[in-house]
């Protein structure tokens, strides 16, 4: 037990040691040896231009994917199925669970009414909606009150009570879902349905999926030979009040969509994130998710990998499922909305010390690949930490501290001039982005000027400015905290919208 | 994945890691200064020249041989050595030097200032002058047999702005007041105010400028120095410093400040303290007989107390001449 804790805080210290150690022996380095800095901020930039234009190549295939996919009538691909594996297009359950804590009615109902929409057989589908106890009785009214709305529209509409304070449990999300998906195991005991017929797929209270969303997972749940070895990721997108939203959290949010779709082109390094969907025979077999960490939906994914003895995949579905952009009133409520949500995202990295656990207790799992998924997670949150950090930060220190001495040296000279020509370069990657967040959008509505285009075009090119903010930082806040151990507590967006005129 | 975005990844992964490890030896070696020999696969030190000029875009000649670039320009991967470096532009005079280039440094000849064959020239006045004044507005005056002439340095066509002709023959100093409205100047015996900005009496007659002699010196004036306020002049002769009160015409009130023991060797007014620097000397306790020292004298103090003295004075003969 005790060498339990001490290999957990080991895990815990070591991202947060390495990006301190990289950006302190830099900012020491920039004082002492400004010349190797200097060498070091022209490789990194070289490194970054060259991986944003990779991940930008990416980016244009996935989203010729998505759009490719699109066009796909999923449930007459289902149909002409037939019989796979013991499953078939008429025997697939879904189960929806929404894990809510205090959002607003408005925002619950928006993501109900799209399961309504949905094409697929709406007597195949289950609802579970999971309120938090502790949110108070205007949230179980609420879910109630929807309960009689819908209750006959789909095969049944689960509404339970999430109690407070049960022992071994954190206040975190992953707690409420699992509450859930106990309640809604008893549904299934009680209708004898066999539990790898049933899909299911946590969503976040304010998702709402596209019509074709069940059938296109059925459809790959179906055809896939290792189904239970599988979640199924559709790509998040924040289009719910994208229109209203701050510019700040509209390109936050649209690069965290951009990140997922050039994910689905890494399939060795992807992982679930947030919304997402898997048999419920494998959630019920792994023990449900995590009750007491705050990144539920990606330690699902690794509580399954180790299960399987690294056997377990995600599959990518080139279809979105739209969610909220955290935004606020004002600019500075904006970035402090967005600053805690990616920092509870960056909070993440308390994978690599679960999945390192996980491997002192595996031996089946091949020592390379273990080593390898283990890299991509240290390297994935690493550069999260440090990226923003060197480019705005770190580079321009050689030249402020290096004295005239560095300034007369021929690397002293050039050092702005190629890391200007190297951020040109990278420039175009924004027109990239632009080009493909205009294709993302959703319909204007009518309350919002015809002009706010310019604006979603415009705004891109303040991405520097917010990358060099919002960037880095939170993901180096969350290290620090796991390196001293000062656990965070689950951050609840709050999603509020705007009401249309 | 389909194969074909399976192979796109591929190549796209691949050419970018090519690109890096292609780009990045190139990359560094132009920025440390390295210069890659391809033909004899050498690498050597080289060094940079930066030249920027005034006016720019003039020719740069490395060791007699044309530069591709114009001022601003960077030569680079130069062997370390000894350059003559030329810069030319049509119409100015070339500049030349002999410039160092060291390994992986930057040699820098900033702004150099290129100065032109002809400069303009133009004649300012159309008649003969006896003496000339320049204001920080940006006003030439000049003075004339025929009067006092104002003229902008914008070519624009002189004004004369008094008929006052009866200028010295010698004039040792001028001075302009802080806020350039008045003009002083002095010889040795005199000192004369030429008021800029005249009354309204003097605008409607014509006049532009009003001259006045303010103050007579039976001793050789030295110096003259505004006093802040622009209301009182100091006034310095080789034998006192004396306060002078601009206003008051006839019975303008003159306060001597200090009476120098000899005659001082120089002086010194500095404007940010109100203070008077001089020679003198001075018998005083511990002190050397008749050697020279230097004094501050602070004008504010000293001169407010005198006026002061002066004033209650004054008031004292007043009353006795009314008894």
């Amino acid at each position: 037990m005790k060498r339990d804790r001490f290999y957990k805080r080991l895990f815990e210290i070591i991202p947060g040691l390495l990006t301190w150690s990289t950006l302190i022996t830099l900012c020491v380095l920039a004082f002492v040896k400004p010349v190797w800095t200097a060498i070091f901020v022209i490789t990194f930039d070289l490194y970054w231009v060259i991986r944003i234009s990779y991940l930008t190549t990416l980016l244009v295939v996935a989203h010729r994917r998505l759009e490719k996919e699109k066009k796909i009538d999923w449930l007459k691909k289902c149909e002409s199925l037939g019989h796979i594996d013991g499953l078939e297009y008429g025997n697939v359950y879904h189960a929806v669970i929404f894990p809510a804590y205090k959002e607003g009615l408005d925002i619950l109902t928006a993501s109900v009414m799209a399961l309504e929409h949905a094409n697929y057989p709406k007597d195949k589908i289950i609802v579970v909606l999971s309120v938090e106890e502790r949110a108070g009785p205007e949230a179980c009214e609420n879910a109630q009150i929807l309960r009689q709305k819908y209750g006959d529209t789909f095969f049944q509409f689960i509404v339970t009570r999430h109690p407070d304070n049960i022992p071994g449990e954190a206040r975190v999300k992953g707690a409420n879902a699992t509450w859930g998906a106990r309640v809604l195991k008893d549904f299934l005991d009680s209708k004898y349905v066999d539990y790898e017929h049933v899909v299911i797929s946590c969503f976040d209270a304010d998702t709402c999926v596209e019509k074709d969303y069940f059938g296109c997972l059925a459809y790959h749940y179906i055809t896939n030979p290792s189904r239970t070895q599988s979640s199924y990721q559709p790509i998040p997108v924040y289009n719910n009040n994208v229109w209203h939203a701050r510019s700040v959290a509209r390109i936050l949010e649209l690069s965290s969509s951009f990140m997922q779709m050039i994910e689905t082109m890494r399939l060795e390094k992807f992982v679930t994130f947030s919304s997402h969907s898997m048999s419920f025979r494998t959630l019920v077999d792994v023990d449900y998710w995590p009750v007491d960490m705050i990144s539920d939906d990606s330690v699902i994914y690794w509580k399954c990998f180790l299960y399987f003895n690294g056997g377990y995949t995600v599959i990518p579905m080139y279809i979105t499922v739209s969610m909220d952009v955290a935004t606020g009133k004002t600019i500075l409520e904006t970035i402090a909305k967005q600053y805690k949500q990616k920092r509870r995202w960056a909070w993440g990295v308390e994978n690599f010390a679960y999945l390192m656990l996980g491997y002192m207790k595996d031996n089946k799992i091949p020592l390379r690949k273990k080593i390898r998924r283990a890299f991509h997670i240290l390297e994935r949150h690493y550069t999260w930490a440090v990226w923003a950090i060197i480019i705005t930060f770190i580079a321009p220190l050689p030249l402020i501290f290096g004295g005239g001495l560095f300034r007369q040296t021929a690397i002293g000279y050039n050092l702005p001039s190629v890391s200007a020509v190297l951020f040109n370069v990278s420039l175009f990657t924004i027109f990239t982005c632009i080009f493909i967040s205009m294709k993302l959008l959703p319909p204007r509505p009518k309350d919002v000027k015809p002009e706010k285009r310019l604006v979603m075009i415009a705004q891109w090119f303040v991405s520097p400015l917010v990358a060099a903010l919002l960037g880095s930082t939170p993901a180096v806040d969350a290290q620090t905290r796991l390196m001293l151990g000062k656990y965070m507590h689950f951050y609840v967006t709050e999603k509020t919208r705007k009401k249309a005129k | 994945m389909p194969r074909s975005d399976r192979i796109l990844r591929f190549i796209a992964f691949y050419l970018s890691v090519l690109i890096f490890f292609i780009t990045l030896p190139i990359l560094l070696s132009y920025s440390l200064g390295y210069k890659i020999d391809y033909r004899n696969f050498k690498i050597y030190k080289t060094g940079i020249i930066y030249l920027s000029s005034h006016p720019s875009g003039a020719s740069v000649y490395v060791n007699g041989r044309l530069y591709k670039d114009f001022t601003p320009a960077q030569i680079e991967e130069l062997k370390p050595g000894s350059y003559k470096i030329e810069v030319k532009r049509e119409g100015f005079y070339p500049w030349e030097g002999e410039l160092a280039v060291r390994p992986n440094m930057v040699t820098k000849a900033d702004r150099i200032e290129l100065f032109p064959v002809t400069r303009e020239m133009k004649r300012l006045s159309d008649r003969e002058i006896s003496d000339f004044a320049v204001s920080d507005r940006g006003y030439v005056y000049y003075f004339t047999k025929s009067g006092l002439f104002r003229t902008g340095m914008d070519k624009s066509p002189p004004r004369k702005i008094s008929s006052f002709s009866n200028w010295p023959d010698r004039i040792t100093g001028k001075k302009f007041s802080p806020d350039s409205g008045k003009l002083l100047y002095f010889n040795e015996n005199a000192v004369t105010l030429v008021n800029l900005n005249p009354d309204k009496f003097m605008a409607k007659v014509g006049e532009g400028a009003s001259v006045e002699e303010i103050f007579k010196s039976p001793d050789p004036i030295m110096d003259v120095f505004w006093y802040p306020g622009l209301n009182y002049i100091v006034v310095v002769t080789e034998k006192d410093i004396k306060a002078v009160e601009l206003r008051g015409g006839a019975t303008r009130n003159i306060a001597s400040l200090y009476k120098f023991a000899a005659k001082p060797q120089s002086l010194f007014y500095d404007e940010n303290s109100d203070s008077l620097y001089f020679t003198d000397i001075k018998i005083e306790p511990g002190l050397m007989n008749r050697e020279r020292y230097l004094y501050r004298l602070d004008l504010r103090q000293t001169f407010l107390d005198s006026l002061r003295e002066l004033l209650l004075k004054k008031e004292t003969v007043t009353e006795n001449e009314k008894r």
